[in-house]
This record gives C-alpha cells, structure tokens and sequence, in this order.
C-alpha cells in the first residue's frame, strides 16, 4: 500500500535553497558586519555615559581658598560623588593662563568665579552654595552659635523625594534598549522584505519562474521564498541580539539582563509577524515589475508605511502612551515596530498587546490569498509592469 | 495517453485558443506546428498548469490532470531561464527534487544527462558562464531530470547548431521508444517535424487545422501530382487524357495534375510513345508546402 503521492511540503525544497543561496552572498555577510558595526557603536556610545565616573572639575582661586575648600568638599558630599581638584594660584595673570590652557575650569577671585567661555552650572551651583555657607558660617561666627546647633542646621533631615506618576523602573536604559531593538527590527523588516521582492523578481527577469511554476504551485513558491528568506532574517537578528547583549554586558552598557532578554525575545518575536506580514506585500508588489529598476516605483508605499512607522515607533521611546503611538501600535500596518518599543518601555496594556497580535496575525492570515492571487496572476507576464487589476483578474 | 480537450482561452478581446483538441499517445512523438501567434505557445502552457484555460480539460492516462501529476510531466518553455548564478548540476537537482526525485537519483541523472547532451564544461559552473548552446543544452536537462512520463516542449530545436539538433532527436526517440513517454514539441524547423514526429497538428488561429501522420496529411490535403520530364515531346500531349491538367513547369519537366480516375501509368504509356522518358514520378508535397496549403485556406 504506497500513499497517493502529494506535493505538499515542496515549499521547503524552494524555502532551503532561498536560504542557502543568499546567506552565500556577499551582501549577506556586508549588511551582518554593517548592522554589528552600528549596535557596537550604539553600545559603546551608552557604556561611556553610563560607565564613566560622571563629570569632574578643577578649581583654582586666588587669596582665600575657604570657597574653594567648600565646593570641593560639597562636590565630595554629593550622590554621586562629584570630584573637584582645588589649585591655588598666586594671581590673577597666572590663573587667567591656567583658564586659557584648560588645566582649570573655573577660578574663585574675590567675590567672583571667572571662566574661560562659560562655566559648568553644577560647578557654579557649588561654588554658589559654599559661598553661601561661607557667609552663612561668618554670621553663626558673629551671634557664637553653638556648634550642635550648627550641626542641625547643616545637616538638616533629607526630603523624601516622591513623584505623581511614577516611571517604570530602568527606564532609561529600557528606552536604549528598546530604541536598539526597534532600529534592528526596522532594518531586518525593511531589508529582507526587499530581499523577498528582488527575489521574486530575479526569477521573473530570468524566466526561471516559467520552469518552477510547471513544478510547484505559486502559494508553494511564495511561501517557500518569504519562509527562506524570513529564516534567513531572523538567523541575522539572532547572532545580531546575541552580539548585543554579550557587548552591553561586558561593557556595562545595561546591567538589567531581564529587560535586554526580554526586549531580544519580543525583537524576534514581532519580527517574526512584522516580516510575514510585510513581506506578502513585497512579494506581490515584486511580481508586478519584471526589472529591478522597477522595483522602487511599486514598493514605495510599503517603504513609506515601514519608515513612518518607523519614527512613530522612535517617538513612542519618549511618550510610549501618546494617542498617535498607541493607535500606531495596534494597527497591523505598524504594530510590528511600535508595539514592541511599547511594551519594553513598559507602557503597554496586556489587552492592547493582544489585540495588537491578533490584527497581525489575523489580516496576515488574510492578505496571504490575496497576494498568492496577484503573485500568480502577475508573476508570469514577463513583458513591463503588471496593473493590479489585470493580475487579479489573469488569475481567474 | 495525454489528451487536450476542447481547450479555450481569451486574452481580454483576443482570443487565442477556440477549441484545441488532440492527443499524444504513449511512445508517440507528436509535432506541433503553426505560426507565430497562432496559439502553441498558449496550448502548452495549459497543459503545463502554468496558465488555466478559461473551458476544456487536460486529461492524462484518461484522469484530469492537477498539481500532483503535472510534477511528472517534462517541460521546456518557449522563454528559456534557469538561474543564472546557480551552479549546473545544482540546478538540476534543485529542479529535479522539485518535482519529487529524490536527492541521489535527481544528482545521477544531472550527472548523466549533462554527458548525454553534451553539454560543455564543468557540472559545478554557473549557469551565466554557459554559452548560448550549452544553456539550452542544460534547459533540456531540467526537462528531463525527474524522468518524466509525458514531454511537452516548445521549441526545443531552436537555437542548437545541427550537432545538438542530433542529439536532441536521438533523446527523443529514445524517450518514446524506450520509455513509452508521449512526446510533443512545437518546431519551425518542418523537414525536422517531417522527419522525427509520427504525428502532426496544425494550428492556426487558435484552432487545430489538420492531424495526423504525413502520410495522411498529404493523402488529406495534397493534390495529386505528378512530375515528368520527356526531352523530345511536343507541348501538350497530355491533353488527350480526361481529368489531366497542366500544374506547373520546372527546369524541362511538367509537373501535371491528375484528378479523378486519371491513371498515371496512362500517362506514362503516352509520355514514351513522344520520347525517351528521362524523369516520371509522383510529387510530394513537403510538409512545409502542406502547412502553407492549409494555412492559406
């Protein structure tokens, strides 16, 4: 008893041979190094303003050092500590010559604090505040306070600090990693998306697609080509996140592993749906052109609607719940990018995830038979551009 | 057996194929003939699945054809195009796999082919390194790697020097005798139809005109003429016999028509009471002059 034989599962033969020709091709390995160039540089940048010891400042005065003693002494108090390095001058000539060639920030003259072009507001609030004391202390001096009664008043209770609408916790560094991740997922949606059109279009140009059609059927074909190409993006985004991650963490870039795992898995999850979703749309878009060169003219809409999602999704990193990036992050048309920097940031309602997935999901799951008609119906007229109509129509 | 039944197709206001019906029986090689435009093209990619036809059906061993069966039919487009930067024998292979061959049998028989067909260079070259020849040689392959039971190939000759030309007939026939394969290819080339097929359709206009082998064709179609050369006659001799008339002259002969009863020994009888008779027999239309017979009607 042998089974009827069936071609179901032919789309896997195409969705291999997609994935192995191109990541045997050049632009492969480029986009892979160029996409490892920009994340190192993204991380880098964050570990040096993170890591780094904060800002400190050098002081010189000239005559009293009392002022001068009192800011760095504040600056040593402060949280975090902000050092101050103390330089006594002789005068003011040879102070002026400290300013110009850099070796001070600031010197303390008197009853003036000179800078070369301007002087840092955290250096001039110390210097402003021990100026205070000082006087403040001469006062006490004059009317023989007592010395606890200094103490209290110098060291009064701390406020307790509070505030009406609480931001989630990490959030800087959740913006920076979600601000990554959405720049990662716009460049895998956006560059194999094309991959999946030009794709398409290389076996029209070629005629090839005469031959595989009289073997398989165009839903197998196009699966085959969007699984190949999809498998091949999301391989790039996997080594991509893991380079991330490893290089924040041995820099101190992030030291939150829980929000950088889990925005790497949210990353590849809607980059998963996001690129079903889209490359359809390239696909069928690719059918209807026979040359590369025009491949721009039909594919501008779907850019236009990546890139603009694209900035809603860089806006929701600073007002996650505005009006525009909460609508941006359900519709299907931009959810892939907005909702995950949504949630990341950690604004996102549970409910408004799940509808967000199910209307990806779901008008995926609708636009498929839609583009596998105009993919069939186009994909064989191999003389200029394809009208949407005539296509849907070509394809009974 | 393949058989296209009654097959329909308009391009909005053209209508490119009205009623295409024929059949390639097992181990036969059918020759598909008829102008540009005419509809081959149109009929071929029917039977492929490639383009759906709006009425009539494609049957195979006497069961609709679908995607499945389709898988073990051989085709060659009239647009050629393989993959440019793959590799020979992994196109084959890829192609092969497609249609359901296993991986070691679709590399044995890339292998093989490649050698029957004589294609130039190495198996593991690209494809856009192949000269024009050896591309087509290669299209050929990828029609014939997964063993096809049916063969249908447009144009197949076009473009191959006169050794290809061989080759190409030879696989053919082997294809048909050897495996029982119905063959059927569409060709310009007439005195190569004339020579290889067992059949012939005419199309023209989008429907089928005449079928059948050549022998039928010319006892269909043809008129009944026959050419004699007699050096010492008088013009006019043959005017004694009913139902002979004059159909043309060529380089001293006279090629006459018979129609009727005419008898042609008759006619040889009288043709030496004038002469040494130097030439005497029957005119054979070529399939060419048959087609542009019928064409014309």
């Amino acid at each position: 008893m042998s089974s009827e034989p069936t071609d179901r599962g032919t789309w896997r033969l195409v969705a291999r041979r997609d994935f192995w020709v191109r990541i045997r091709e050049r632009s492969f390995l480029i986009s892979t190094l160029i996409n490892i160039a920009v994340i190192s540089i993204l991380v880098l940048a964050r570990a040096s303003s993170v890591g780094g010891s904060g800002p400190s400042f050098d002081l010189g005065y000239v005559g009293s050092p009392s002022i001068a003693t009192g800011a760095s002494q504040l600056g040593h108090d402060a949280q975090p500590p902000i050092p101050i390095g103390v330089h006594a001058f002789a005068d003011q000539t040879t102070a002026n010559a400290a300013l110009r060639n850099g070796s001070v920030d600031a010197v303390v003259v008197g009853t003036h604090l000179i800078g070369l072009t301007d002087i840092p507001d955290v250096l001039s609030s110390l210097v402003q505040a021990s100026a205070r004391n000082a006087a403040v202390t001469a006062l006490l001096d004059r009317n023989d306070v007592p010395q606890t009664e200094r103490d209290a008043a110098n060291d009064p209770t701390p406020l307790v600090l509070a505030v009406l609408q609480p931001a989630p916790p990490h959030r800087s560094e959740n913006a920076a990693v979600a601000f990554v991740g959405v720049l990662l997922l716009y460049g895998q949606l956006f560059g194999y998306g094309i991959w999946v059109a030009s794709g398409v279009i290389e076996e029209k140009a070629s005629r090839v697609v005469e031959m595989l059609l009289s073997a398989i059927r165009p839903k197998q074909l196009l699966l085959g080509k969007i699984v190949g190409i999809g498998t091949l993006g999301l391989a790039q985004l996997i080594v991509i996140s893991s380079f991330a991650i490893g290089l924040a963490f041995a820099t101190n870039a992030i030291n939150v592993s829980s929000s950088a795992f889990g925005a790497a898995g949210l990353v590849i999850g809607w980059f998963i749906l996001g690129f079903a979703f889209y490359a359809t749309l390239f696909a069928a878009a690719g059918s209807l052109v026979t040359r590369m060169e025009e491949l721009q003219n039909v594919i501008v809409p779907i850019n236009l609607t990546i890139l603009v999602s694209f900035f809603i999704s860089i806006g929701a990193l600073q007002d996650p719940n505005g009006r525009l990036q909460v609508i941006a992050s359900i519709l299907p048309t931009s959810s892939a990018l907005a909702m995950p920097v949504r949630i990341v940031v950690g604004a996102a309602p549970a409910w408004q995830v799940a509808v967000s997935l199910v209307a990806l999901v779901g008008s995926t799951v609708l636009l498929v038979p839609f583009a596998a008609r105009l993919y069939s119906g186009a994909v064989l007229r191999t003389r200029g551009r394809v009208r949407i109509r005539e296509a849907w129509r070509s394809a009974e | 057996m393949l058989e296209l039944i009654d097959l329909r197709r308009r391009f909005d206001d053209v209508v490119a194929l009205d009623g295409v019906s024929f059949e390639v029986p097992d181990g036969r090689i059918v020759g598909f003939v008829g102008r540009n435009g005419s509809g081959k093209t149109t009929t071929m990619r029917i039977a492929l699945g490639v383009l759906h036809a709006d009425a009539g059906r494609v049957m195979w061993q006497g069961r609709p054809v679908d995607a499945v069966t389709r898988r073990r039919f051989g085709y060659m487009p009239e647009e050629r195009g393989l993959y440019p930067k793959m590799r020979v024998r992994e196109q084959l292979v890829y192609l092969a796999r497609l249609r359901g061959t296993p991986k070691g049998l679709a590399r044995s028989r890339a292998t093989e082919l490649l050698e029957i067909l004589q294609v130039v260079g190495d198996p593991n070259d690209r494809m856009e390194t192949l000269s024009l020849g050896n591309q087509q040689r290669v299209q050929l392959a990828a029609a014939l790697v997964h063993e096809p039971d049916v063969l249908v190939l447009d144009e197949p000759f076009s473009g191959l020097d006169p050794v290809g030309v061989d080759v190409l007939a030879e696989v053919l026939r082997g294809q048909a005798r050897d495996r029982g394969v119905p063959v059927v290819f569409s060709s310009h080339q007439l005195e190569l139809v004339e020579r290889l097929c067992d059949e012939v359709v005419l199309i023209d206009r989008g429907r089928i005109v005449a079928r059948g082998s050549i022998r039928e064709l010319r006892a269909m179609r043809a008129r009944n003429l026959w050419r004699i050369e007699v050096p010492a006659a008088t013009d006019g001799w043959w005017e004694v016999v009913p139902g002979v008339s004059l159909a043309g002259r060529d380089d001293g002969a006279v090629v006459l028509e018979l129609n009727g009863d005419a008898d042609p020994q008759r006619i040889l009888d009288l043709a030496r009471a004038e002469g040494d008779v130097a030439a005497f027999g029957p005119v054979r239309p070529s399939l060419s002059e048959l087609f542009r017979e019928v064409v014309a009607e």
